[in-house]
């Protein structure tokens, strides 16, 4: 199932399937290793606010509207 | 006596800072750097004759120009061409660490690479072939555990030998038929113009291409 990484609950792993953002902001998602197909672990979200991942091998804090813009798929 | 300048430079949380107090001990200052509030540190010290500065650049994990901690680290690097970059690389995480190595290549700048944590990589069975990466990147890999100083004094030799040798790295990267084409037409307008005289042509292209603003301003200030 698709949905943005900003509705993804704590403890998840999931799949990035794409970016929705502008060019400068897939551009660095992609510099820090957000590309589609990395798999992830959502360390820490509330459904608001700045959300933590684990994405090959570094912790990431990303603010919450650009977690709207990572499209992710349930299984990591 | 010789003097070489080098860079340190490298992800965030790889070991340049240990790496750099293992290099430089006390005789270390610290300072900012102009306009920003990002600490600068350099130090310096003698190896085999040779006067090395040392200077700590920000954690960065590519070198586009969004942050202040990344303008700084691309802009010493391809302003103030210190004599060589070491990429202080974190074994265990080898595939996002190799990409702004990949980018201080392309930039045309001496490298070396530090493969930092070694045994980190070694405890989650990472064996990684230090020989075959130094051959497929063209650039000496020296194997380093900076918290255990372990690998400083052969960083050091390498330096060293790098410092008397030129320059003939030829890393590129192929972009494929349609880049490639505009890479070379933006490439032989820039080679023309004074910018040739400071920075790598074939760099200013692919920046230029990527619509890298602060590479813009350079261009529509000089060009």
């Amino acid at each position: 199932m698709m949905r943005c990484l900003g509705m993804v609950d704590s403890g998840e792993l999931v799949t990035v399937v794409g970016l929705n953002g502008g060019f400068g902001l897939c551009r660095k998602l992609a510099d820090m290793g957000l590309t589609p197909g990395v798999s992830l672990k959502v360390v820490h979200s509330q459904g608001r606010g700045p959300i933590v991942v684990d994405v090959r091998g570094s912790r990431i804090a990303l603010g919450f509207g650009v977690a709207q813009k990572v499209m992710v798929d349930g299984r990591g | 006596m010789s003097e070489v300048t080098i860079a340190l430079a490298g992800n965030p949380n790889t070991g340049k800072t240990t790496m750099f107090n293992n290099l430089t001990g006390a005789r270390q200052h610290v300072g900012n750097w102009p306009g920003v509030t990002v600490e600068k540190k350099w130090g310096g010290l003698k190896h085999q004759g040779y006067d090395i500065n040392v200077v700590d650049l920000p954690g960065v994990y590519s070198l586009t120009a969004y942050s202040p901690d990344e303008v700084i680290a691309r802009r010493f690097v391809v302003e103030e061409r210190p004599d060589m970059v070491v990429d202080i690389v974190d074994a265990a995480n080898l595939e996002r660490n190799l990409y702004l190595a990949v980018q201080f290549l392309e930039l045309g700048a001496k490298l070396i690479i530090a493969l930092n944590m070694t045994d980190v990589a070694a405890s989650r069975n990472h064996r990684i072939d230090a020989e075959k990466l130094s051959q497929r990147l063209g650039v000496p890999v020296v194997r380093t555990v900076a918290n255990r100083n372990q690998g400083t004094k052969e960083l050091l030799d390498c330096i060293v030998n790098l410092g008397q040798s030129v320059n003939d790295a030829d890393f590129r990267i192929d972009y494929g038929k349609e880049i490639e084409r505009e890479i070379k037409n933006l490439q032989e307008i820039i080679q023309k113009s004074l910018l040739s005289l400071n920075y790598s042509p074939r760099w200013l292209a692919i920046k230029l291409l990527e619509e890298d603003d602060e590479v813009t301003r350079i261009v529509q200030g000089k060009g």
